[in-house]
């Protein structure tokens, strides 16, 4: 698989930088548990896991850029002040786009679709980036980024081909209030 | 700029409850609760100055899930509850939520009379077009020729409610429509609703991945709308009624109506002066 | 001849100023010194429908109407036969009609009452701006033994904007009756009081319902207009904004039930007072309030039902929908007023019980009651123990619990605005954090600690009121509820006058029942009869399930609106005694 072009992404100093990297990292880690709980409940086992172990890795990433950002003043954005080149941070998976039939394989490209776009943006940072510092702090988050891509990409590798019945639903929805 | 420090005194999770929601993956209404969290956050609201009021159906499941103060009531009925109780607890911030079955068709009157009172209320209203928690049946702003239900099966070849334009024509301080796709957008939408004061209504198109799964396709037909927000209601009635309904991620409409808020006097009146008039 | 009471009807068409002779003549009987009880009947027209006010005067208290009426002054007959039923006349009644107006309706007659003739818009004519029911008043007043002075102070009160010639030209069409009463038959004449020996209130039970409200400290009301409810909202909505409270007009009465619910949740007592279709509309919200534990109190000024039935008209057959309308089971309180004078104590009483159980409380009422006004010994001064239980600082290390399982069954609330002690409140069945749960487990605990909590209020002596007649209870009781309380009681007295022993108990807690005091009250009882309006007898259905009654019970009920007189139920306490 290859590296898309990056889109230039206009950030000048390293409190944005970590600004953003720990808005993307939390809300990578809360959404990956979000979705692995939306799993659990409804009794897709192994595709929680899966959620759950990138959950866990986005939270050691987190942990970190939070160990990075200390004694560094950050700077406040509301959310649609960040600046993503998507509608939401970019590693945090679209929730529109789970569904209760959600695949193992189908559940590893969707993260790893967002993981690409986390490290494109860390990428996007380091080119257009004209601070030295900003520059290698964002190629090193990148770097970082394409590691998680490397995993995704082996446990595609593991999981096989889509299975054709995936979609046949034995649990109608049931009635509730 | 301001420092994260001075600012973010709360995170989007500081809402969220510890309870597990119940929706279906790939439910609109995630990114609502999303949303909701990131706009308190954003306000730096404290959890406790927060109310949110709902009735039945999925989306009225909110309350629960958010770490403010929370009433669920019976179905239809979130507008009244949320008004008793911000006309008696100004102080706090509320908030209602829920569908469009519940808002629109059960609950109309309230709606309309709630546009019209414009209590300082934001309403938050995910339409889906279909009840989903009784599986499947048509809702107000369900399309005439929907099939999809066995209750309707032909369809219910009656006209779709248009909430926006509604909630125009009666008096909603505030109208906006946006989509679950965009929940920084939302975020951001919600922000404005909340902090205007009045009726803030706003409309979000949150597709029901079970039973309507063709709204999955929402995501790739709304736009952003091309218009600026107006102050004035007939302009942004005549230009919902002309749209297409995912014209979307806008404030359309901002009125400056005073809000209904009857003061509690503190009156120097007593129970004994009340008694006297009855007094021979 | 002085008799104890004097009880008359003023009666006429619109235009003819009916209620508001009526409501002069109370006035003058309070400057005279008198009690008296005035309520009023009237056809569905807003405005020309045929109207009647039906007075009582007394030198002592009094509750109820008498079985029959002494005079009747009709300043015209038109459709006066739709109220024949309800204005019983008798041999010594007497009728005073205007020739004008041609001869009393056959439908008067039937109890044969004398009849006389006073010329009232004739004698008015002859006066500048007299007016015919002024007449009529003088003429009353003479008969009665009103003193005019009495008359001609309520007079220059009400037309004092209007000017002295308003004033002169009213009091000469009332001297002007005076003086030709003289050629009418006697009637029975009350003594005038010189001074009356305690203080004195005039009120309507819907104004001593929304007084009772407010004293309980009620402070947010949601109103949606319902005959005959509407005045107790129209008295409160000044009367709460000089206390600090608010009154909002919701949109219906599905919008009121849950604007007060909002309201008590955030905090603020709150109330709503509605008739049987409104309390129809916000019986599933109620449900919610049960569910919920929100305390609120919702009063119900009982009407003829079924549907819109008769709605200016009075009936006691809202009982099984307070007590039974609730789907599942949905432990409530509900309590019933039993005269004008007991709606101040029951609504403050239903304020404090609301509040101290955290449900909602049903306050029934009636039209009879309701729109009745009164001159009664000033009500005494009340405050109850015991408020709402609120949570108001977090256990460190404990999550809140809203629906904690107590051995009272009440939980602390936290009102918002408590930090750390958010919650969400629900309808659904839930755990004790509040989170809806669909256990068996969690809906038997909180079902049990909802029916505890009810069950395990001390109610004190409020839950009945008991009087025996003066030479004991014996072995005959009354037992009855709500405004059929005033003629049962009345009965008691004679029934007591003449020697006899009885027991008189009206409930005024008709829900939750209490079994072991009514156990007590019935210590002794062999014979009982149980009093009430309504057709189906619902009140002696419901004691018959939930109560041992003697063996001889016997249910004394009709629907409204005609109210028992308490000659009926002196007949069954002389028959049994006989």
């Amino acid at each position: 698989m290859s590296h898309s072009t990056s889109k230039s992404v206009a950030i000048a100093t390293v409190p944005e930088l970590l600004a953003h990297a720990l808005a993307m990292e939390t809300e990578a880690a809360e959404r990956y548990g979000e979705l692995a709980v939306q799993m659990e409940i409804h009794r897709k086992t192994a595709v929680a896991v899966i959620f759950r172990r990138l959950e866990s890795a986005e939270k050691k990433h987190l942990a970190e850029i939070t160990e990075m950002c200390r004694n560094v003043e950050l700077p406040h954005y509301a959310p649609w002040d960040f600046k993503w080149t998507g509608a939401e941070s970019p590693e945090a998976i679209d929730t529109g786009r789970v569904h209760y039939q959600l695949s193992v394989r189908e559940a590893i490209l969707l993260a790893y679709e967002h993981e690409r776009k986390a490290a494109e943006f860390y990428a996007g940072v380091a080119d257009s980036a004209q601070a030295a510092d900003v520059k290698e702090m964002a190629r090193q988050f990148a770097a970082e980024e394409q590691e998680h891509i490397g995993w995704l990409e082996g446990w595609l590798a593991q999981c096989g081909p889509a299975d054709a019945l995936a979609l046949e639903d034995p649990d109608p929805p049931l009635g509730q209030e | 700029m301001e420092s994260c420090a001075q600012k973010k005194k709360y995170a989007a999770k500081d809402y969220k409850s510890d309870l597990k929601p119940i929706w279906c993956p790939g439910c609109g209404d995630y990114t609502v609760l999303n949303a909701i969290t990131r706009a308190l956050a954003e306000l730096a609201l404290p959890p406790e100055e927060v109310a949110v009021v709902s009735g039945i159906g999925c989306s009225s499941r909110i309350p629960a899930y958010t770490s403010v103060y929370g009433f669920h009531g019976v179905h239809g009925r979130a507008l009244p509850v949320a008004t008793g109780l911000k006309l008696a607890r100004p102080d706090l911030t509320v908030l209602v939520t829920g569908g469009d079955g519940d808002g629109f068709s059960i609950g109309g009157n309230h709606f309309l009379h709630a546009c019209r009172r414009n209590v300082d209320l934001t309403y938050i209203v995910m339409d889906n077009q279909v009840y989903g928690m009784t599986k499947g049946q048509a809702s107000p702003t369900t399309a005439p020729d929907w099939e999809g239900s066995k209750l309707t099966p032909e369809g219910t070849g009656i006209n779709p409610f248009q909430p926006l334009v509604v909630g125009l024509a009666s008096g909603a301080n505030f109208v906006a429509r946006v989509s679950s796709s965009d929940p920084v957008n939302m975020a951001q939408i919600i922000v404005e609703a909340i902090r205007h004061p009045g009726f803030s209504l706003v409309q979000v198109l949150s597709p029901c991945v079970t039973f309507r799964p063709e709204q999955a396709e929402w995501r790739d037909i709304v736009r952003t709308a091309v218009v600026d927000v107006t102050d004035d209601a007939a302009r942004a009635a005549r230009r919902l009624m002309t749209d297409d309904g995912f014209n979307v991620g806008k404030v359309l409409y901002k009125g400056s109506r005073p809000p209904f808020r009857p003061e509690f006097e503190n009156t120097s009146g007593s129970v004994a002066e009340l008694e006297a008039r009855f007094a021979l | 001849m002085t008799v104890q009471s004097v009880s008359l009807v003023i009666a006429g068409s619109g235009g003819a100023g009916v209620v508001t002779a009526g409501s002069l003549l109370l006035e003058a009987a309070a400057n005279a010194g008198w009690y008296a009880l005035m309520s009023r009947s009237s056809g569905p027209q807003i405005r020309g429908g045929e109207a009647a006010a039906m007075l009582r005067f007394a030198t002592e208290p009094i509750m109820s109407h008498d079985d029959s009426f002494h005079l009747l002054m009709a300043i015209d007959w038109e459709n006066i036969g739709r109220f024949s039923a309800e204005i019983p006349l008798i041999a010594t009644s007497l009728i005073v009609g205007d020739p004008a107006h041609g001869p009393a309706p056959a439908a008067l007659l039937g109890g044969k009452p004398r009849e006389a003739a006073l010329a009232m818009t004739a004698i008015a004519e002859k006066i500048e701006s007299g007016r015919p029911n002024m007449v009529a008043l003088g003429a009353i007043a003479a008969l009665i033994g009103l003193p005019p002075e009495a008359m001609q102070a309520v007079v220059e009160q009400h037309l004092k904007r209007k000017g002295q010639a308003a004033i002169d030209a009213s009091m000469a069409a009332f001297h002007a009756g005076v003086t030709a009463a003289a050629d009418l038959p006697a009637t029975p004449k009350l003594p005038a009081v010189a001074a009356a020996s305690e203080p004195r209130w005039s009120i309507t039970g819907n104004e001593a319902t929304g007084l009772g409200v407010i004293r309980g400290g009620v402070r947010f009301v949601a109103a949606y207009p319902i005959t005959p409810a509407t005045e107790v909202l129209e008295w409160l909505a000044p009367s709460l904004a000089k206390v600090g409270g608010v009154l909002v007009q919701a949109e219906d009465e599905l919008a009121s039930i849950n604007q007060i619910i909002g309201a008590s949740y955030g905090g603020v007592p709150a109330m709503t007072a509605t008739s049987g279709p409104g309390l129809s509309l916000m019986i599933e919200s109620l449900g919610l309030a049960v569910a919920a534990e929100v305390p609120l109190v919702v009063v119900d000024v009982m009407r003829v039902g079924p549907s819109t039935g008769i709605a200016t008209k009075s009936e006691q057959s809202d009982l099984n929908i307070a007590v039974y309308g609730l789907h599942g089971d949905a432990p409530h309180i509900v309590v019933a007023a039993n005269s004008v004078a007991d709606c101040l104590f029951t609504t403050q009483w239903a304020v404090h019980l609301a509040e101290a159980m955290q449900t909602p409380t049903l306050v029934l009422t009636d039209q009879a009651m309701g729109q009745a006004r009164a001159i009664v010994p000033r009500p005494a001064e009340l405050a109850f123990i015991g408020q709402r239980l609120t949570a108001t600082a977090a256990v460190e290390g404990e999550r809140y619990k809203r629906y904690a399982v107590t051995a009272s069954g009440v939980s602390p609330m936290a009102i918002p605005g408590t930090a750390g002690l958010t919650h969400t409140a629900d309808g659904l069945e839930h755990n004790e954090f509040g989170t809806p749960s669909s256990q068996a487990s969690d809906h038997q605990a909180q079902m049990d600690k909802r029916s505890r909590k009810l069950t395990q209020f001390n109610y004190g002596d409020h839950w009945a009121e008991i009087i025996d007649a003066d030479a004991g209870p014996g072995d005959l009781a009354i037992i009855t509820w709500g405004s059929s309380t005033g003629p049962a009681r009345e009965a008691l007295r004679r029934f007591s006058d003449a020697g006899g022993k009885a027991r008189l108990i009206s409930v005024r807690l008709i829900a939750p029942v209490q079994p072991e005091k009514m156990a007590a009250a019935l210590a002794g009882i062999t014979r009982a009869v149980v009093v009430e309006q309504s057709h189906s007898g619902q009140f002696y259905r419901m004691l018959r399930a939930f109560y041992d009654l003697p063996k001889d019970t016997r249910s004394l009920h009709q629907a409204g609106p005609l109210a028992f007189g308490p000659g009926r139920i002196l007949e069954q306490l002389n028959a049994w005694s006989s």
